[in-house]
This record gives C-alpha cells, structure tokens and sequence, in this order.
C-alpha cells in the first residue's frame, strides 16, 4: 500500500503537464518562430536546423563561412509544428531558412553542400516569391518569424547560389 | 428434430398450476440488520430472478413449490446458497443474511445482460459499478463513473474499452450503451448520449470487454456498457440533490482570462409511488456551469420517468423514458498564437480562437422504451421491447450553422431457456430503423435486423459457451450487407472455493461497427478542408481473443485479476485526404486501416482491514499497429496510450468514507490530422480525493477532481478539465 502511494506521489511529482511558452524568451537576443513541416520526412534525415545570413549568399563559400550560427542547433522536425529560436547578433538578416541535413561529416567547407538541402525559408510576407528580411534589435529578440519546411520539396543549395568546384 | 419440438413443448407449456408453485420473497440484509439494495436474488437453473429494492425486499412470482435452492449475493458481500420449503399456492418469506466480503467477486448481473448469469464467471472481462460506487465516488455525471473502471480512458467524452475507439470527432463509438437493454447510441451520428441519464436514475453500470457483436450486433465492436436505471420500490420515496462547486484558476497568470472563479451547480428532485402491481417514478433536474475556459458555459435540463406494471404473477410491463435539454458554449480549439489576445504565448489552452467567439450548440435528445417480459414457467421466459430514441442538435456558429435530427426506432424479441440446470439458451431478433435529417448529413435511413442465439453448457466443471448473430444492414432501402458474428468462450474453475474461487477464461469473438449516417453522407468544411461524403463504406470488422484468470483471495487480502486479450480489425474508418486534381486537398472518410490491439488488462484488489480499508490497481497495457491499405507503412492507431494506470483507496471510519483516485495515461505516440493541428500532448495525471458523510436520510459528498490543477489535453487543442470541488447534498425518504 505504501508503495503505491509514493508511485502516485512519484507521477505526480514528475509534473510534465503543459506549460506557458512564450514565443520569445525574455533572455533571447535573435529571433524565433515556428516551422512548419509538411511532406513526408525521408529515411535518410539525420536532422533539421535553422539559421540565418546576414546577406543573401552569392557562393557556395558565402554559404558556408557566413552562416549564423555557424554550426546550428538541430530542431524537433517528428512533429508537425516545432517553435524555435536562433540566438544572433543584432542586425538585418536576408535569409532564414530550414536546412535539412543527411547523414555525413561536415567540414565547414563547401563540399558540406552534399549533405545539406533547402527544405524553406522565411518569406516577404509582401512578396512570398522572394526571401523575407528580420531585423535583430540590440539586446532583444524578435518574434513571429513562421515559415514552411516541405520534405517533399527540399532543393539544392545550387537552385540559391552558386558553386564551382574546388 | 422431434426431440427440439418435443423440449420446446415442454419449456413452453405451464407445467405448473397454481397450487404448484408459490410466491417467495423475503429481505437481504447485512449482519447489522441494514437492507441491502441492488442485491441480487435467484432460483439457480431457471430465469427466476430479481433484485432487492432501497428497503432490501424481492418478490419472485411463479416458483415450483418443494424445497427451493436459492442463491444471493450483492457486491462487497458473501455469496449465500441456502434452500427453503415453498407450499404450493402460497408465499414463503425468507430473510438472508450477507456477511461484509470486499474481496467476493460480485455477482454478473441478471437483469440487464441478456444471459442470466449468476455466481458463473463469465468468458469474458466484465467491470460492475453500483449504486454505492457510484456514490462513494461522489461522481455527478455517468461517463465520470465509468471513467474509474479499469481498463476505460474517456478522450474528450467518447468511451475507449481496451483502445477500442481512439477519438473519432463524435461521428460514431465502438462501444455500444445500452439502458435497461434498449440500444442507446445515437441514429444518425452513433455516439453516446453520457448527458441524457442523471447518476441518481443509476443503479449500476455493468461495461462488457472485448467485441460483442454475437449478442448486441453494431457497435458493440469493443464492448458494452450496460446502465441498469433504479427500481420503483413499494411505498413512497423522494429525493432531492443540490450540488454546487467552484473551478480552479488556471495555474500560472499568463493563461488568467476571467477575473472571477467558475462555479457550477444544480439540483435533482425525484419521486416515486408502488405496491405489488404498479409503481412509478418521475424526476428532474437542472444544472449550470460556468465552465473552467472561455465560452465554455453548459445549461442543462433533464426529465425522466419509469413506470411497472405487474398485470398477472408471471408478466411484468415497464416503460421508462427520458428527455434532456442542453445548451452549451462550444470551445472549439484553444487559441494559438494571434488567434486572440495571446499576452506572447504560443499558445492559449484557456482562451479561443476570437473568430469563432459565440458559437454554441443547442441540443435535445430523449427516448422512450417499453419492456414486456412473461415468465411462461421456470424453464422459460420471453421478452419484447420497442423503444424510440430522438437526437436534435444544432451547431450555431459564425462561420456555419448546421442542424440535425436523428431517430433510432428498436424492436426486439426475446426466448431464455434453461432446459436444466446445466444449460442456458437463449433466442432473439432485433430491428433497428434510424433516419436522418441533417443540412449535414442530408436525409436517409439505415437499416438493421439482427438474429442471434447462445447456449451456455456445463460440462463437469467447465461452462462453455457458444453463439452467433446474423445482422443485415441496408441504406436508403438499397442493397443488404450481411455480417456474421459468432463467440465461442468457456470458463474453467482453478480451485475448489465454489463461485469466490479463481476461474480462467478464454473467448474469441467477432465484432463489428456498421458505418453510422454521419459517417457516410457528412458534407462540411473542417479545418478549412471540404469534408466529402462516402456512400460506400462497409461495416468495419474485428475478431477479438481473450485468455485471463481471475484468482481466489491471496492471503486472504488481496485478489488478482489479469486478461491478455488480442484484437485483428480490418476495414477501421479513418479520415484520409485526398488531392483533388484543380489542386488542395479534400477529407473523406474511408475504410482504409487494418489494425492490431493487443495488451494486458490487470486489476489487483487489495482489502487489508476488512470492513476499513480497501485500494485497487489497475493497469492496461496497449499495443497498436496499425496499416493503411495498400500501402506498407505502419504505426499505432491514433489517441491510443499505452500505458493506462489508476489506483484507488477508501477507507471507513463510521459514517464517515475518504478515498482517493489517481490516473495516469501515458502520451499518445499518435494522433489523426499530424500536421493540420497543434501536435502537442502530454501524459494524463489526475489526483482525486473525496469523502462522504451519511446519516439517516442525509448524505453528503465532497469531491475535489484534479486537485493538483495538472493541466493536460487529450485531444488536440481542447483542455481538459482543471481542478474543481463539489460538495453535493443528498436527501432520501
């Protein structure tokens, strides 16, 4: 009987109930949003993350070296909806997009492209052709940065940039 | 041949005349001389049987003169077998005594299921709750009472027996309820009315595991819930019940949106008049509740009425009928960020959606049912029933209104034979005609006409039963779909302790769900998707296995009960998107799904001071797979946790009783849509604690539900509900 009693004690003080989540942390200095996923994850996804460029990339080198971060945090992508949240410096970045990566080691060199694909990115809610700008303040964060990953439709970093061989 | 009409003859002729046979009645009371009510009384090896009355008393016509076997017992008490000399022509009175037992295995009713059972363990799971369950758990409406029972989750007010249902958006259940016998899930959309019975009408629920379709046909894919309503007793009783109670605050400041707590209350009034041959009971009621989340206030009226006729010694009329009036906010989806005023929140669980602000259903459902049963002799006995069940809702929103009115009109027949003491068999036909009238649904008409027979038979020791029902369904007078669906079962006593001992059991059966209207013709939008309808779904189908083992008491404290049970469903109903070729999507029902269910139901009662204390475990264990025709990927089947734990404890000091229940359902790994709604979802734990006072005719129940405020959803985007307290008030005379 006792022992019962502290496994409900031991299940309830597990606590896991939903909880507040503000779409921003207080503490965040970057930006946040959601993705949402759509299409059907392929067999060989070994993850998904967000980042940012402050430029648009012109190269495959642009690509990789102006990256922020520069090595990005992967994103719950099982669940049809993740929030997350970029920690960058302030300014206006041209580009934010979902990057969905195989399995492979990166090198932090152009050749990374292999392994990586434009699964989608934040859009110009003016223009949903063209990529949307965000603005990081000093010292805050910005919010409501939502955009669509489609695993059906991820593309190479050749339909963005350009790449020439090493 | 010969010999079947020669047996048939012989059943059904009254070999009895009158100075033959006798009247016993008499009391069933505990050791303190307290009546024990709900108690059930019977003639072992006839369909003689009945149950005692608030006072305790039974009367049973119609019985051989000569010494007469008589059995009784009644939940947390011994089972008495005990004979008594009957003069022919006259009526013996007889007092039985039952002794406190908490770990006695209650005895399987014999009024509401349709094979007479009694001190025989089924081959199949059964929970009971009566009367005093129902009280002590302080409960207010019916589906909370149920909730409790092992092996049972509700997910936002649709019943799972075993992961039967999963959630389905109201549009059917593979659970099938029944009242007093007569078929209560709706016609048109084929859910459950939990709302349209008050508990006080409850005298006990009787929840049959596993598919059993071999009896009740459609619907009972999963199982049976069986709600036997009170009794009329002699003399006059009334009743009166206030409750009143206050909702919790949401747990943290950001998700405040009222600045005054939610309250809730009502009030139930019923009386009832009889003697020997007529009796007849009315009651009403009215509640109201704020709700614990925005635009979610509930107004709620109810009627109901019983009447019984004895027009001779051997047949007995009753007619019983209800009529409930709701109209409730509906809270649709909670509110997701810039759905409302989000104060930075991804989400709002409290608030709604502000375009969707004033929406609201109004909804009328009653029925009215009407039972004839003739005991032609003690080896014999037939029942007819017709019943009429009328549901109306209208769905007010901003963006739509939609109506809809469903009748379901029932007829069924019924033969109980014991040819001896050894056999049981029984014989019926059911009709069922539904219609539809629905801006929704369109309008159209289903219908059912089911045969069905079962013998039980005892071999040495073991009881066997076998049985099968034949239904045929036909839609808008079209062509007829026939389903089969036999169960074989039988019981085996593992011990020499008579009916308290262990017992194993195994059965295999088919279930089946026929499509309901709704599911055929709906035509709405959803999710901002069109919802297209599908004339041509079939019956979904499963075969259901069941082994388990009920054991004798262990150090005579503790009783274990444990079933592994295996379910194979093919052609489940989903809803599926379809690409339409001018591009997007639409979203058609479909039979698209073969499903596995298997796991493990175990419950453990454990008495460790007689009379005092008494907890009880239960656990499900749930493993689902599910496969899309045609198609090779797999996963489990929606809303389905697998892992289903409560545990329960009460103790009784005097007058007084407290007790605590708590629940944990582990997170689904799967929902329906993944991808249109908000995915998140965590597991289930709910702590309630509660105590009842009683003295004479005054009771009082205090019930605090979710008292740790643990703030869940068990369905996308709908909270559920938070803490709240009760204190009820019961007067009886």
């Amino acid at each position: 009987m006792r022992k019962a009693w502290l496994l409900v004690a031991f299940l309830t003080a597990c606590g896991g109930g939903l909880e507040p989540e503000p779409i921003c942390a207080p503490s965040l200095v970057g930006l946040c949003g959601t993705v949402r996923f759509r299409g059907t994850i392929p067999a060989n996804t070994e993850n998904v993350f967000v980042a940012a460029y402050l430029d648009f990339p012109q190269t495959c080198s642009d690509l990789i070296a102006n990256r922020q971060p520069l090595i990005p945090g992967s994103v719950p992508y099982t669940d049809s909806l993740t929030l997350y949240s970029v920690p960058l410096s302030p300014g206006t970045y041209h580009w934010v997009l979902a990057i969905w990566k195989k399995p492979g080691t990166l090198t932090l060199t152009p050749a990374d492209t292999q392994y990586l694909r434009v699964a989608g990115y934040y859009r110009n809610p003016a223009d949903s052709t063209l990529p949307g700008r965000v603005t990081v303040p000093p010292g805050a964060s910005v919010g409501d940065v939502d955009f669509v990953a489609d695993f059906d439709h991820l593309r190479p970093a050749t339909d963005f940039v350009t790449c020439t061989a090493p | 041949m010969h010999r079947a009409i020669a047996l048939l003859l012989v059943l059904a002729t009254p070999p009895l005349t009158a100075a033959a046979q006798g009247v016993l009645r008499g009391t069933v009371h505990d050791r303190d001389d307290a009546p024990i009510r709900g108690a059930a009384v019977v003639v072992p090896g006839t369909t003689l049987a009945t149950r005692t009355d608030l006072q305790g008393r039974f009367r049973i016509p119609v019985v051989p003169a000569g010494r007469v076997r008589v059995h009784a017992a009644a939940i947390g008490y011994g089972f008495v077998d005990t004979t008594v000399a009957l003069t022919g022509g006259d009526s013996t009175t007889i007092d039985i005594t039952l002794s406190p037992a908490p770990l006695a295995l209650p005895p399987v009713d014999v009024i509401s299921d349709k094979v007479p059972h009694f001190g025989d363990r089924p081959p199949t799971s059964v929970a009971q709750l009566t009367e005093q369950d129902l009280n002590r758990r302080a409960v207010n409406t019916v589906d909370e009472a149920v909730d409790h029972a092992p092996g049972v989750q509700f997910v936002n007010g649709q019943i799972n027996l075993r992961g039967s249902t999963g959630y389905v958006q109201g549009l059917n259940s593979r659970v099938l309820m029944t009242v007093d016998g007569v078929p209560m899930n709706q016609g048109d959309r084929g859910g459950i009315s939990w709302d349209l019975l008050a508990v006080d009408e409850i005298e006990s629920v009787q929840i049959l595991k596993g598919a059993g379709s071999s009896l009740y046909g459609s619907a009972a894919f999963g199982g049976v819930v069986n709600v036997t309503t009170r009794d009329i007793p002699n003399g006059l009783h009334t009743r009166v019940r206030f409750t009143g109670g206050v909702y919790g605050d949401p747990p943290h400041a950001v998700w405040r949106f009222r600045d005054n707590a939610g309250l809730f209350g009502g009030a139930d009034v019923a009386a009832s008049y009889g003697n020997d041959e007529l009796g007849g009971r009315i009651s009403a009621g009215d509640r109201h509740s704020d709700g614990y989340r925005q635009q979610d206030q509930d107004d709620h009226l109810h009627f109901a009425g019983k009447a019984r006729w004895q027009p001779s010694v051997n047949t007995r009329v009753d007619v019983s009928g209800a009529w409930a009036v709701d109209r409730y906010d509906v809270p649709l989806s909670w509110c997701s960020r810039g759905e409302c005023d989000d104060r930075g929140q991804v989400f709002q669980p409290f608030k709604v959606d502000t375009s969707e602000r004033g929406a609201r259903t109004d909804s009328r459902k009653g029925y009215l049912a009407a039972q004839v049963r003739t005991t032609v002799s003690p080896r014999l006995a037939w029942v007819a029933r017709a019943s009429w069940m009328r549901t109306h809702f209208a769905d007010l929103r901003r963006s739509a209104t939609e109506f809809g009115v469903g009748n379901r009109f029932g007829a069924e027949g019924r033969i109980e034979a014991h040819p001896d003491s050894s056999r049981t068999a029984i014989v019926g036909a059911e009709a069922t005609v539904s219609d539809v009238t629905s801006d929704i649904f369109g309008n159209h008409t289903q219908s059912e006409f089911g045969a069905y027979g079962q013998s039980d038979q005892r071999i040495g020791v073991v009881r066997v039963s076998g049985g099968a029902r034949l239904d045929l369904l036909a839609v808008d007078g079209g062509s007829l779909t026939a389903v089969v669906s036999p169960r074989v079962g039988l019981t085996v006593p593992t011990d020499a302790r008579g009916p308290n001992g262990g017992t194993l059991r195994a059965s295999i059966g088919r279930g089946f769900r026929a499509p309901t209207m709704a599911e055929r013709f709906v035509h709405t939008t959803a999710l901002g998707f069109d919802v297209v309808p599908n004339p041509t779904l079939r019956p979904e189908t499963a075969w259901s296995f069941e082994i388990g083992h009920t054991s004798a008491p262990l150090l005579r404290i503790i009783r274990l009960d444990a079933a592994l049970f295996w379910t194979e469903a093919r052609d489940l109903i989903e809803p599926q998107g379809i690409p339409i070729p001018a591009g997007g999507l639409q979203i058609q029902l479909q039979n698209v799904v073969r499903a596995r269910i298997a796991g493990l139901d175990a419950s453990v009662i454990v008495a460790p001071i007689p009379d005092r204390l008494i907890a009880t475990f239960g656990y499900t264990y749930l493993d689902t797979r599910r496969r899309l025709a045609g198609d090779s990927t797999s996963g489990p089947l929606a809303f389905r946790p697998r892992h289903l734990v409560t545990l329960g404890a009460d103790y009784t000091l005097g007058p007084v009783v407290v007790g605590a229940d708590f629940r944990f359902a582990s997170r689904p790994d799967r929902i329906e849509l993944e991808g249109f709604v908000d995915p998140r979802r965590v597991p289930v734990k709910v702590l309630d604690l509660r105590a009842t006072w009683r003295r004479g005719p005054v009771e009082f129940r205090l019930l605090a539900t979710n008292v740790l405020n643990y703030i869940y959803n068990l369905v996308p985007e709908t909270l559920a509900p938070v803490r709240n307290v009760t204190l009820t008030a019961v007067w009886s005379h």
